[in-house]
C-alpha cells in the first residue's frame, strides 16, 4: 500500500483537462493522458467531504488487475500503471510521484464514444425501477414476475447517456443507441460489453462477489481502433454485492460503500448537499473495506500487489 | 382566382420538398402549430379556473380530451367563413369540447395565441438546431483527432504560408460551432413568454374579467406561462412580444449558418486541391456532361442554403425596426415566411454538414505532395542556421539561398518544372550539406509547431465537456437522411 496521504483533489504540474466525480484527468502530451483516481467518495450521488484513504489506489489497481487478464484479447487504453514504468516513459513525472503513484493510469488519448455501455446481470437500481413501472428494461420487455435483485440470464446490455455532474445517468434503448452510434458500432459495443461482463461475473463469483452490473466506456484511438477506456469493473463503475448476504426481493448491501451508507442512514440528513462530515472511525472503516474488497477479489493484499506491465513494457 | 386541385400545378417549397429534415418540418407543421393553440387555450382556461373564474371541470376535461383530435379540413371550412384563422379554430375547438364552447379564448386576443405559439416553436426549433450542431461537432471531432498530426500546407491570403495539420484546421471549424452552441444556449435560455396581456398589452380585458383584482391578473400571466414551460414572461409588452426577439434568434441562426458556410467554402477549396473530398456515393454522377467529375456538391449546397439563412436575418431586423406604436400587422406575413424558412434552411445545412463530416475523405499522398512542393522554400531559414553552424558565413549563404530560391521559383513558373531548390543547395558546396541532411531538415513535422498538441488539448479540454453536457440531446434524434 502506498504511504502517501489521502487525496481529495490531486494537483499535479500538468494541464488538468477534466475533474470528474472521482477521477482527475491530466494531459501528458498530445497522445497521452494521466488519469488520477482521487480518494473522493460519493454516497447518494453527493460527494462527501472526507477522502477515503486507498480508495483511488483500489480503483486503479482493480482496473489494472482486470486488464492484465484481458490484455491479449481486448484492446484497451492502458499504457502503464506501474509507477517506475510511468517514470521511465515520462521522467518529468518523478518529482510528483507521491501524488499519483498507484492511483494513476497512463493511457492513450481517445475520442470517447458518447454512450455508456451498461451491462446488467442482476436487476437493481434504475433498472428495477423501470421494470417495476413498465415491465421493461432499456425499453425492451422482460419476463413477468422478476423480483428485485434477481439474476438476469442472459445479462442485458442497457446503454445510458452520461449525466452531468450531480445528475443520474439516463437509460436509453438499444434502438436509440443504434440511432446515435450506427448499427455496426452499437452491435460491436454490445457484444464486447457482454463478453467482458460475463468474464468479470464468473471471475468475481469465485471470490463470492456478485458483480451485479457494470458500466464500460469506449473510445477510438487516432487510428480508428476501438479501445475500452476509463475504469474497468471497479467498485465505482459496478455494483459489488457480498454473496453471503444475497437474497432476492429486496435491495442488497454494497460490498464497498456499506459502512458509509450505514452511518449516513443514522443521521437526519436529507441526501442533498451539503453533506455531513464523516467521523474518523467511519473513514477508517471505509478505507479498510476498500482494501478488503481488493484482496477478496484478487486474492492479493493491496500492499503486496504490483501492477503488471502492459503493451511495449512487457 | 381559381383554386387548382392538382398538386403538380402548385408551387412546392424546396425546403420542405428537398432540404429540411422531417423533425424540423414537424416543428413548423400545421398540426404542431394548431395543436399548440389548443394547448394554450387549455392552459388559459385551467389558469382562469384556478384563479376563480367560473369554468366547469367538465369543460376543462372536454378540452383536454380534444387536444389531439384536430380536423384541419373542418378548420379550413370555418376559416373560409370567418376569414380569421384564430376564430376558426376557436369554433372548431368548441365543436370538439361543447361544454367549453362559451369560455374558450376568454379574455384573450389573437396575439395571445399566435405570439405565444411562435415563442414555443422558437424554443423547440432552437433546441433542434442545437442538437444538430452538437452532432456536427461530434462528427468533426473524430476527424480532427484522426488527422491531428497529418501536416498540410497552411494558407494565408489563399497563398501558401506555413504548414499546419489537417486536424488543426478542423479545430477551427469545430471552435466556430462551439461558439455557436454558447450563443444558442444563451438564446434558448433568454426566451420568455408573451403571457396574457390583451389588445395593447395593458391586461385591461383581464382586469375586467377579474373585477379589478390586479393580483389575480398578474398571477394569470405567470400561471399560463408556467403551464407552457416558461418561467418568465416579458415584463411589458404592446400587443406582441418584442419583435427584437425574432431578430436576435435569427441572428443566432445566421451565426450558425456563417460557420457552416465557412466550412463549406474550406471544403470546396480543399476539394479543388484534391486533398479532402466529401463522401461520394458509388453511383453518384458528378456532371451530366463531364463524367470524370466529382463535384463538392454537398459543400456547395451547404453554402447556398447558409447564404439564404444569413440574408433572411435581415427580415426580422427590418420588422423590429418598423413596428409602429403598440403594433402594426406588417410583421405578420413576413414573419410567417422568414422564420420557418431560416430554420428549415439551416436544418438542411446542418444535416448536410453532419453527413459530410462523417464521411470526409482525406488523400494523404496529395496532401503530402502539395506540401512537399513548397516545403523547401519554407525550410530555408532552418537550412541557413545549420549551414552557418558548420562554419559558413550567414550573410553570404543568405544571398546564395535567395538566388537559388529565385531560380527555382522562376523555373517552376516559366517551365512548369518541379521545385529543385533542394538539389541546388545540395549541389552548392558552400553549404556543406548533403541531400540526406537536407531531406531530414524538411521533415514536415518540424514545421507544424504545436498543432498536434493543440488539437488534443482543444478536443479533450474544450470540446468533450460540451459534448457530454449535450449528450442526451444527441440521442433523441433520428440519423438524418440526405437526398443528393
Amino acid at each position: 500500500m502506498s504511504d502517501s496521504s489521502p487525496v481529495h483533489h490531486s494537483d499535479l504540474d500538468l494541464t488538468l483537462l477534466h475533474r470528474g466525480k472521482v477521477r482527475d484527468v491530466y494531459e501528458v502530451d498530445a497522445e497521452t493522458l494521466l488519469m488520477v483516481a482521487s480518494d473522493r467518495v460519493s454516497a447518494f450521488d453527493v460527494v462527501l467531504p472526507q477522502p477515503i484513504p486507498h480508495k483511488g489506489e483500489v480503483l486503479t489497481l482493480v482496473t489494472a488487475w482486470w486488464l492484465e487478464q484481458l490484455d491479449d484479447t481486448l484492446p484497451h487504453h492502458l499504457i502503464a500503471v506501474d509507477p517506475d514504468r510511468i517514470i521511465e516513459l515520462y521522467p518529468d513525472l518523478a518529482a510528483s510521484r507521491d501524488a499519483w503513484a498507484r492511483r494513476a493510469m497512463l493511457v492513450h488519448r481517445t475520442q470517447p464514444v458518447l454512450v455508456e455501455c451498461v451491462v446488467r446481470g442482476y436487476i437493481s437500481g434504475s433498472a428495477w425501477k423501470e421494470y417495476r413501472q413498465s415491465g421493461t428494461l432499456a425499453g425492451e420487455a422482460l419476463p413477468a414476475g422478476l423480483q428485485e435483485s434477481q439474476r438476469l440470464e442472459p445479462a442485458i446490455f442497457s446503454p445510458a447517456t452520461k449525466a452531468q455532474e450531480g445528475e443520474h445517468d439516463e437509460n436509453i434503448t438499444f434502438g436509440q443507441a443504434k440511432e446515435v452510434l450506427g448499427n455496426e458500432l452499437a452491435e460491436r459495443l454490445r457484444a464486447l460489453s457482454l463478453d467482458i461482463y460475463g468474464h468479470g461475473r464468473d471471475v468475481a463469483e469465485q471470490s463470492d462477489i456478485i458483480l451485479a452490473d457494470t458500466k464500460f466506456e469506449f473510445g477510438f484511438d487516432k487510428n480508428g481502433e476501438l479501445l475500452i477506456i476509463d475504469e474497468v469493473l471497479t467498485p465505482d463503475s459496478s455494483r459489488f454485492w457480498p454473496k453471503e448476504s444475497y437474497g432476492v426481493g429486496r435491495g442488497q448491501p454494497s460490498l464497498d460503500k456499506q459502512p458509509i451508507r450505514d452511518w449516513l442512514e443514522t443521521l437526519d440528513w436529507d441526501k442533498n448537499p451539503p453533506p455531513p462530515d464523516l467521523p474518523d472511525e467511519v473513514v477508517r472503516a471505509a478505507s479498510d473495506r476498500y482494501a478488503e474488497v481488493f484482496e477478496r477479489l484478487t486474492g492479493t493484499a493491496l500492499a503486496d500487489y504490483s501492477p503488471p506491465l502492459f503493451g511495449d513494457g512487457r | 382566382m381559381g383554386q387548382t386541385t392538382n398538386p403538380l400545378d402548385r408551387y412546392v417549397h424546396p425546403l420542405s420538398d428537398r432540404y429540411a429534415s422531417p423533425e424540423m418540418q414537424g416543428v413548423f407543421s400545421p398540426s404542431r402549430r394548431f395543436g399548440t393553440w389548443r394547448k394554450l387555450w387549455i392552459a388559459l382556461a385551467e389558469s382562469e379556473a384556478e384563479l376563480g373564474i367560473d369554468i366547469s371541470g367538465e369543460a376543462l376535461q372536454q378540452m383536454r380530451d380534444a387536444v389531439d383530435s384536430l380536423d384541419l379540413e373542418k378548420a379550413a371550412e370555418y376559416e373560409r367563413r370567418f376569414r380569421h384563422d384564430v376564430m376558426a379554430h376557436v369554433h372548431l375547438f368548441g365543436d370538439d369540447a361543447p361544454e367549453a364552447k362559451g369560455i374558450i379564448h376568454l379574455g384573450a386576443t389573437s396575439a395571445f395565441i399566435g405570439d405565444n405559439t411562435d415563442l414555443i416553436l422558437h424554443r423547440a426549433a432552437l433546441e433542434l438546431v442545437r442538437t444538430r450542431v452538437v452532432r456536427c461537432v461530434e462528427a468533426l471531432s473524430h476527424f480532427a483527432r484522426r488527422y491531428a498530426d497529418l501536416p498540410t500546407l497552411g494558407y494565408t491570403h489563399l497563398q501558401p504560408a506555413q504548414p499546419t495539420t489537417v486536424g488543426k484546421r478542423a479545430t477551427l471549424w469545430i471552435q466556430d460551432l462551439v461558439l455557436d452552441l454558447e450563443e444558442l444556449d444563451h438564446r434558448i435560455g433568454a426566451l420568455r413568454f408573451r403571457g396574457v396581456r390583451g389588445t395593447t398589452g395593458t391586461q385591461a380585458s383581464f382586469l375586467e374579467l377579474f373585477e379589478g383584482d390586479h393580483d389575480r391578473v398578474d398571477a394569470l400571466d405567470l400561471a399560463v406561462g408556467r403551464r407552457m414551460g416558461f418561467e418568465a414572461t416579458y415584463p411589458v409588452s404592446g400587443q406582441t412580444y418584442p419583435r427584437k426577439v425574432d431578430f436576435a434568434v435569427q441572428a443566432s441562426l445566421a451565426g450558425v449558418a456563417a460557420s457552416v458556410s465557412k466550412i463549406g467554402h474550406d471544403l470546396r477549396l480543399l476539394a479543388h486541391l484534391r486533398e479532402v473530398e466529401e463522401p461520394f456515393e458509388s453511383e453518384q454522377i458528378g456532371s451530366s456532361a463531364m463524367p470524370y467529375k466529382r463535384n463538392p456538391m454537398r459543400a456547395e449546397r451547404m453554402c447556398a442554403l447558409a447564404r439564404h439563412v444569413i440574408v433572411l436575418a435581415q427580415d426580422p431586423a427590418f420588422t423590429a425596426a418598423t413596428q409602429w406604436l403598440e403594433r402594426t400587422l406588417d410583421d405578420s406575413a413576413n414573419k410567417r415566411v422568414s422564420g420557418p424558412d431560416a430554420y428549415l434552411a439551416l436544418d438542411g445545412c446542418l444535416v448536410l454538414l453532419e453527413n459530410v463530416a462523417r464521411g470526409l475523405i482525406v488523400n494523404p499522398k496529395v496532401v503530402e505532395r502539395n506540401l512537399a512542393e513548397h516545403l523547401p522554400f519554407m525550410a530555408t531559414e532552418t537550412i541557413l542556421m545549420h549551414a552557418t553552424s558548420r562554419g559558413g558565413d550567414r550573410q553570404e549563404l543568405h544571398e546564395r539561398i535567395r538566388q537559388h530560391s529565385m531560380a527555382a521559383a522562376g523555373r517552376m513558373k516559366e517551365e512548369g518544372a518541379d521545385a529543385d531548390l533542394l538539389e541546388r543547395i545540395a549541389d552548392d558546396e558552400s553549404f556543406g550539406l548533403d541531400r540526406d541532411e537536407l531531406t531530414a531538415m524538411i521533415d514536415p513535422m518540424r514545421f507544424v509547431g504545436r498543432a498536434p498538441q493543440q488539437v488534443a488539448r482543444f478536443l479533450d479540454h474544450d470540446v468533450m465537456p460540451v459534448l457530454e453536457k449535450q449528450r442526451e440531446q444527441i440521442l433523441n434524434l433520428d440519423d438524418p437522411e440526405i437526398h443528393v
